[in-house]
């Protein structure tokens, strides 16, 4: 009993996770996107101007909530602890490798699941690169990988990152006219600001509480043969699909439709599905967590975890100048050569990065 | 007595398994207890008496008493 009480917290966040997403689905985000926290940190570059693909620019409230339900938590459980100094060129690039894999599949590992829920068979092959780049993760880490020790630092350090989450809120509910709002596409889809900013926060100030953490989950499980955090990552999974399927048999926008072809906002390219989850799983890894767990951290106080969220902005940004990104139609040439030199790159630091035990 | 090690680095905790491992035990590595840390880090489980001379480096964080009605401070690493 007292096991299942130990667990309970992180399968009620899983399935609060997943009923929010099939909300903010059904009042009017993109289909299977209730949360993506890739797609929503590119839409936050696009809504900024960083690129200018039409159709992916809107300051996501969801990303802002998130970071400020994280840092309110942390503040609350004083857990608000500010370090960093770990390896921050590193980590940048990393969070750059991770958006370069997930634009490629189109989703971080929290659409993946949530994709999965939807009915997407194309999410099946992401889930399986997603751990096969998990395990190659844990090799390293069993090699001796380390980013080396964060330091205290001032606090002025920590508060950025949510000081930055509250500017952009006030941009988002001005709209001022040199701010991009996609007129068409997955940008002009959104939940009403002040219920995806809500969703943000409870979802944020769970995942706090929890730790909730896609990576980690399946890591534990390969390292630990801990099986906590992967509750999470089920739950969630469970109550997409149930939301899923009550909001289809009520006529709701969303809804649970299997198959391969035509689900929305992605492509069936199987192979590149696969590599690009491979790349956002290993590269997660030595990250330390997923791209929502890196957004969890930067709320509260830990700013290596904000300079690899900048470095998945960045990486987004460079992804849609460079036609990196995937679409519907299906991933692109110059996508699949990122893709490569994405691994390349996150095995070069990981093998670097590999200590003699002391 | 059972006690647990908290590090800043999963391979703070390897190195420390491997220094426990020297003095003749198999210290046991799980995900840190939410209750000791907000990180999703690594931790050590172990019961020989904790010597910070032979087991502690600079990637040690804490260690702590496993007692019945939670943890114990025993040791806490200094940072600059």
């Amino acid at each position: 009993m007292e096991k299942i009480k130990s667990h309970l917290g992180i399968i009620l966040t899983g399935l609060i996770v997943g009923a929010v997403s099939v909300v903010l689905v059904a009042f009017g985000n993109p289909l299977n996107m209730g949360f993506c926290i890739a797609c929503f940190l590119r839409d936050i570059a696009g809504g900024v101007g960083l690129h200018r693909a039409a159709a992916v620019q809107y300051i996501r409230p969801e990303i802002i909530g998130l970071v400020l339900g994280a840092l309110i938590m942390a503040l609350a459980g004083k857990e608000f602890k500010v370090r960093g100094g770990s390896s921050p060129m590193a980590r940048f690039v990393l969070g750059f490798c991770v958006m370069v894999g997930a634009l490629m599949f189109l989703g971080c590992p929290l659409r993946m699941v949530i994709r999965l829920g939807g009915g997407d068979g194309n999410a099946i092959l992401g889930l399986i690169g997603f751990i096969l780049g998990i395990f190659i993760g844990t090799l390293f880490l069993k090699k001796g990988f380390s980013l080396k020790k964060s330091q205290p630092q001032n606090r002025v350090e920590g508060t950025l990152m949510p000081a930055v989450a509250a500017a952009l809120l006030v941009l988002v509910a001005a709209a001022p006219a040199f701010l991009f709002f996609s007129q068409e596409g997955p940008g002009s889809m959104r939940a009403p600001l002040l219920l995806a900013l809500a969703g943000g926060l409870i979802v944020g100030a769970l995942a706090q509480r929890t730790r909730l953490c896609m990576v980690g989950g399946i890591r534990d499980v390969m390292l630990f043969r801990d099986w906590h955090l992967l509750m999470g990552f089920l739950a969630i999974f469970a109550a997409v699909l149930v939301g899923n399927l009550i909001v289809g048999a009520a006529g709701a926008r969303g809804g649970f439709t299997p198959g391969f072809a035509g689900q929305p906002v992605a492509h069936t390219d199987g192979l590149w599905n696969l590599l690009g989850m491979v790349l956002v799983g290993l590269a997660s890894v030595l990250l330390g967590g997923c791209p929502l767990r890196q957004l969890i951290l930067a709320g509260s106080g830990n700013s290596d975890s904000a300079v690899a969220v900048l470095g998945m902005v960045v990486g987004a940004a460079f992804c849609h100048n460079f036609g990196l990104a995937s679409s519907a139609e299906g991933p692109t040439g110059a996508g699949k050569i990122a893709v490569l030199i994405g691994l390349a790159v996150a095995a070069a630091i990981g093998g670097l990065n590999l200590n003699r035990k002391k | 007595m059972e006690q647990i090690a908290t590090f800043h680095t999963h391979f703070g905790a390897l190195s420390f398994q491997r220094r426990l491992k020297a003095l003749g035990e198999d210290g046991v590595m799980a995900p840190v207890p939410r209750k000791l840390s907000a990180s999703c880090g690594t931790c050590v489980r172990f019961t020989r008496p904790f010597d910070p001379a032979a087991l502690s480096d600079e990637d040690l964080e804490a260690v702590y008493a496993v007692e019945a009605g939670g943890y114990r401070l025993l040791f806490e690493n200094e940072e600059a």
